[in-house]
């Protein structure tokens, strides 16, 4: 990570800031985000043994920023997967937290119709500019991920709570008109705001959102049996630990550490990773966190395990990542 | 200096790791990041027995040791935030 170009070329204060993340390195890849996402998609579609014109819907989260404007990349994945017919349309506005009305719309439309077929979620993360760093916050890498949703399998989103403030719709932005790509870069709009209302307010927020949705579910803090977050920094990391009295599982930071900040895709990245290494069994309850300074905070409620409830998506998770 | 503007200095200057004065301005000074916002209200919260909602969050109530004894001063009741020793116009 210390060798691209970008990082190299950062003024010295913001490059000690960027060392001290806790990211080694980043997934780069010379693909763009909707062929991230259309990587990732083939290869859950194929796991699971699903046609793409089986696809009920198809939901693409909001990519950083569009290769032309009007165009619609939703329906460039549709065309390119041969989703025919899949309803297709972008789930956005919300930075990382974006997955999370993807994934509200998803249980909306199953529950809604049911006749419909299985519900792809696909998101290609990519920065908007050869800058990867966004000062104070991270560093972003490339990496596409779908999530397969129908209404059984063997990971079930129980329920899912969020909430946004768009007071600071603009705190973190790129300004882009008139100005040449090499010099667009994600910047802080209001240091101070970030540093210090935001984290509050982020704390308060986590707090009663977390109690909101365990209480509402017959839970408490011991029925869950792991925690992750998205990966934005080391200090992030235990920013949300001690902000929640809780501890996330490993995975976060070794994807941190390996990845960088992926976006909307950090969050089931971090599970799946936690799966994989045998951290929850079958009936484990784990809370996925996700804040964005636009800003937004969601949680949600997964209980891992084939499904109880036939009405409750139940995700198959497939990441693709280039490091 | 009151009490509450003396041991929130002495917080600050452990937490900062380096002298703060009781009218430094460590935000305009580039010392706070949000592991420090948080540690910092959580201090305020558990040393004076007070919440600090979201409606709270006015950063000109944190800036320096002496607006936030004021703000403590003010949550704990007292009229205008101001007790012994406090300057009224810092």
């Amino acid at each position: 990570m210390a060798e691209l170009p970008s990082i190299l070329g950062l003024p010295e204060e913001e490059r000690a800031v960027c060392g001290q993340l806790g990211i080694e390195t980043v997934g780069v890849d010379d693909a763009d985000a909707t062929t991230l996402a259309e990587r990732a998609a083939r290869r859950a579609l194929a796991e699971a043994g699903i046609s793409a014109e089986e696809l009920g819907a198809l939901l693409v989260v909001e990519q950083r920023a569009p290769r032309t404007l009007l165009s619609s990349e939703a329906t460039l994945l549709q065309a390119r997967l041969g989703a025919t017919h899949a309803l297709t349309f972008t789930v956005g506005g919300l930075g990382c937290v974006s997955v999370t009305p993807a994934l509200l719309t998803a249980r909306g439309l199953l529950a809604a119709d049911p006749e419909l077929g299985p519900v792809l979620v696909a998101h290609g993360s990519k920065p908007v500019s050869e800058h990867r760093y966004r000062h104070p916050v991270t560093v972003n890498g490339d990496g596409g991920q779908a999530l397969l949703l129908g209404r059984r399998g063997n990971l079930t989103i129980v329920d899912q709570v969020q909430e946004t403030d768009g007071r600071y719709w603009d705190l973190f932005h790129v300004d882009y008109r008139g100005r040449h790509p090499s010099r667009w870069r994600e910047e802080c709009t209001d240091q101070p705001a970030y540093s210090f209302r935001l984290a509050v307010e982020t704390r308060n927020r986590l707090r009663a959102l977390l109690d909101r949705l365990l209480r509402r579910n017959g839970l408490t803090r011991a029925d869950v049996s792991g925690f992750v977050s998205q990966n934005l920094s080391a200090g992030g990391l235990t920013f949300t630990e001690e902000a929640l009295d809780l501890t996330l599982l490993p995975e976060c930071r070794e994807n941190l550490r390996a990845l960088g900040h992926l976006g909307p895709n950090d969050v089931f990245l971090n599970l799946a990773s936690a799966l994989e290494a045998g951290r929850l069994t079958d009936g484990d309850h784990a809370v996925l966190i996700n804040v964005s300074p636009v800003a937004a905070w969601s949680l949600l409620l997964v209980r891992t395990g084939p499904g109880r409830d036939g009405h409750r998506p139940s995700p198959q998770n497939h990441q693709e990542t280039t490091a | 200096m009151n009490e509450i503007t003396e041991q929130v200095t002495e917080f600050l200057t452990l937490a900062l790791r380096r002298p703060v004065a009781p009218d430094d301005d460590y935000f305009a000074l580039g010392l706070a990041d949000s592991l420090f916002a948080l540690e910092l209200v959580t201090f305020v919260e558990e040393r004076y027995a007070v919440t600090v909602e979201v409606e709270d969050l006015d950063l000109d109530s944190f800036r320096t040791a002496a607006r936030i004894a004021r703000f403590v001063r003010a949550k704990q009741g007292h009229p205008a935030g101001l007790g012994a020793g406090d300057d009224a116009s810092a």
